[in-house]
């Protein structure tokens, strides 16, 4: 039982916003759809939906054709950021302007299912209140309220935290996932933030260009990105890719011409000259140990996020990322002396950017 | 450039536009302000929407006429001032440029109309477009550049008088697309050191505030609530509103009961007698306890001193976890490594360093 799309294209002018795209969404899944600005999110969540036509290809809901239904005959709902449908109204009456609409519930009915609902999200309390007097993260909660009140199999939500400070949005992905666990059916979301995706779904799948480079189980797609575009992307803060040559004799590969990175256990699955190596900013430390290289650089940022730290350090011309796991302070032009982790490495393909092979096993 | 000072700034529209004519009632937006900025230095104001950020940058600008107190600029007294007057710069959340004009006159201009010669006009667009890495775009129309570039354009005629004595950033890269802000942000950070700037930025976004900045003000509703380094704040804060405001996710509170060296929590005891004399803490009663999601020991089997929790929430941040869990009474957050293994459901027994606890009593610090 799911959503399922065969062979998805559609083109605006000349411009192809889905490109050839197959999945399957089983029920029970949370999926985010990630990627940057512009790379098809927001039309395939229409497109499941049905609110945007088809040039190629067919949509399922549970085995069953879809293609040509209008987005009134599926039980779905979706929810845009920051979104009210009626300003002048109270929560009570949004959330229950789907059930007066339907036109088959009683009085009785609707006040009872406008209850469950705003319990579950945890606006009970502000039913009677417009939504212009109320904070940001409560009207997002409004307005799922209200895609949920019908009982709609499938919601799909497009970047509905983009405009809520960090707090709220903190608040509001727990909220989120624990209403989530309480349902059937699915949530299908769009980000263009690789923290919503990580934090809130089971199932994930990474646009570039209207092409889904990749989709699957959360876990899977972040041990194994199949595209540096991807491993970068996915990732908290970025990975730091970073070019370097291979080194037949050493068995390393060499950054800069200084740094050797050891890759003996792989060397079977390197057949070219070029490569890029990819580093989780987590594999960076001041911290010297056993298969850990070590690289001195100059500090130019180090930024606060949440509650680690990250340095962006310059070597030979490459940025690279170090995460600390708290707040430190360091002046800047600092010489810093680092240790990467050569046992967690990725390596891709300098031509067509896909991933080669892992260093460390597994 | 110069130091600023807030000398006890309290505002009140309602009152200062006499809607309202009794003190007491009216409505105070900020109260009581007592704030320096030190010349030279990187300064942020931090906090949620509404808590006063803006009044407090128009009362520094001189847009606003705070109902009492008074604005020192080096020690002068500047509150009847105008913006003009004061020499202060101002950069906001919408690049100010003019996108028909190129480059070079959108920074010439704040110049020409100061009076400035055209050698001196010259000399100082080459030194600032410099500084700002806009040289090669001087001859093009500003409305050619991107949003990020615009921005340098409006940090430009800021900084291009000689006689500023400081620059006030209002959000200024809240509009910046996420691939341009870092470059911006770096340049920002740059200026302000060579240049020595007295800069004080407005954002509610701690990552901008806490990455930008020296010293960085917590304001809500109308007060600054802590003052301090990054590491200060997050480390000591003094009151709950700071513990929870910084750090992701915030801290954690639990109301409990101290007597005796015993902190009763409602529903899991810790005892902290030990800590409570090495700081020399007699005070007793009713209390907040705040501890840091990343503070709290995780394990996966009881042991002398854990308190049990069922995992009701598992969210994913790749190399941890955060995972929202009920027992107790209480409900907390929790981070731990992705390395361990969890499912929803599952009972997890948690523990308190003694030397991660802080208390609150009646919203002040007491250990």
């Amino acid at each position: 039982m799911g959503i399922e799309l065969k062979n998805v294209s559609k083109t605006f002018g000349r411009k192809k916003a889905l490109d050839n795209v197959s999945l399957k969404i089983d029920d029970g899944e949370f999926v985010c759809f990630l990627g940057p600005s512009d790379a098809g999110k927001s039309v395939l969540l229409r497109v499941m939906a049905g609110l945007e036509t088809l040039d190629e290809g067919r949509v399922y809901y549970d085995g069953e054709d879809v293609t040509d239904l209008t987005v009134r005959k599926r039980n779905i709902a979706m929810v845009y950021q920051d979104f009210i449908n009626y300003p002048n109204l109270t929560v009570y009456e949004n959330i229950a302007s789907p059930l007066r609409v339907a036109k088959k519930y009683s009085k009785r009915e609707i006040d009872k299912k406008v209850h469950e609902v705003a319990e579950l999200l945890n606006i009970n309390k502000i039913l009677k209140q417009n939504p212009e007097e109320i904070s940001g993260g409560q009207r997002q909660r409004t307005a799922i309220a209200r895609a949920m009140v019908k009982g709609a199999k499938y919601i799909f939500l497009d970047e509905p935290l983009a405009n809520l400070d960090y707090k709220l949005r903190e608040e509001f992905r727990t909220q989120l996932k624990e209403t989530f666990s309480n349902r059937e059916g699915a949530f299908v979301y769009a980000t263009a933030d690789p923290i919503d995706a990580m934090a809130l779904s089971s199932h994930t799948g990474y646009l570039y260009e209207g092409r889904l480079l990749q989709y699957g189980d959360i876990q899977e797609v972040y041990n194994y990105p199949r595209y540096s575009m991807v491993g970068k992307y996915f990732s908290n803060p970025t990975m730091n890719l970073i070019e370097g040559k291979l080194n037949r004799n050493d068995k390393t590969i060499d950054i800069s011409g200084e740094l050797k990175i050891n890759v003996a256990d792989v060397m079977d699955k390197l057949k070219k000259e070029d490569y890029i190596v990819g580093i989780r900013p987590k594999d960076i430390g001041f911290h010297e140990g056993e298969n850990k290289v070590p690289i001195v650089g100059e500090l130019s940022l180090s930024e606060i996020v949440g509650s680690e730290t990250e340095l962006h350090i310059d070597y030979q011309g490459n940025n690279i990322i170090v995460l600390e796991p708290e707040i430190v302070h360091y002046d800047y032009g600092t010489k810093i002396k680092i240790f990467v982790d050569t046992t967690r490495l990725f390596i891709f393909d300098k031509d067509d950017k896909t991933l080669v092979t892992k260093t460390g096993g597994d | 450039m110069a130091k600023l000072e807030f000398k006890d700034i309290s505002h009140s529209y309602e009152y200062s536009f006499g809607t309202v004519k009794d003190r007491n009632k009216a409505k105070w937006v900020i109260n009581d302000l007592n704030v320096t900025w030190e010349d030279g230095t990187a300064n942020a104001l931090l906090g949620p929407s509404g808590g006063g950020k803006t009044t407090m940058l128009n009362i520094i600008s001189g847009l606003l006429r705070p109902t009492e107190g008074q604005v020192l600029i080096d020690g002068r007294d500047v509150t009847d001032l105008s913006p003009q007057q004061r020499k202060i710069a101002q950069v906001f959340q919408f690049p100010v440029a003019y996108d028909t004009m190129d480059v070079y006159n959108n920074l010439a201009f704040p110049l020409r109309n100061s009076g400035y010669g055209q050698a001196k006009i010259d000399k100082k667009v080459r030194e600032t477009s410099d500084l700002l890495d806009l040289d090669e775009y001087l001859s093009e129309p500003a409305g050619s550049l991107n949003e990020g570039e615009k921005q340098r354009i409006s940090l430009g005629r800021g900084i291009i008088r000689d006689d500023i004595v400081a620059m006030l950033l209002d959000e200024p890269l809240t509009l910046i697309d996420p691939k341009l802000k870092n470059g911006l942000r770096r340049l920002l950070m740059r200026i302000q050191r060579e240049l020595k700037l007295t800069m004080i930025y407005v954002t509610h976004d701690q990552h901008e505030a806490l990455t930008f900045a020296q010293y960085v003000s917590i304001l809500n509703e109308g007060t600054v609530v802590q003052s301090g380094t990054a590491t200060e704040l997050y480390e000591n804060p003094k009151e709950p509103f700071v513990g929870f405001f910084i750090g992701s996710p915030g801290m954690n509170f639990v109301d409990c009961n101290l007597k005796g060296g015993v902190l009763d929590c409602k529903g899991f005891e810790l005892n902290i007698s030990h800590k409570l004399q090495e700081k020399g803490v007699e005070s007793e009663g009713d209390m907040k306890l705040g501890i840091r999601p990343e503070s709290i020991a995780v394990s996966k089997e009881q042991q002398e001193k854990t308190h049990p929790f069922e995992i009701q929430v598992i969210e994913n941040f790749g190399h941890y976890y955060i995972l929202t869990v009920e027992g107790c009474n209480s409900r907390l957050k929790v981070q731990v490594s992705s390395e361990m293994d969890v499912s929803k459901g599952e009972e997890i027994y948690l523990s308190f360093p003694a030397d991660k606890l802080i208390l609150f009593k009646e919203k002040k610090r007491i250990l």
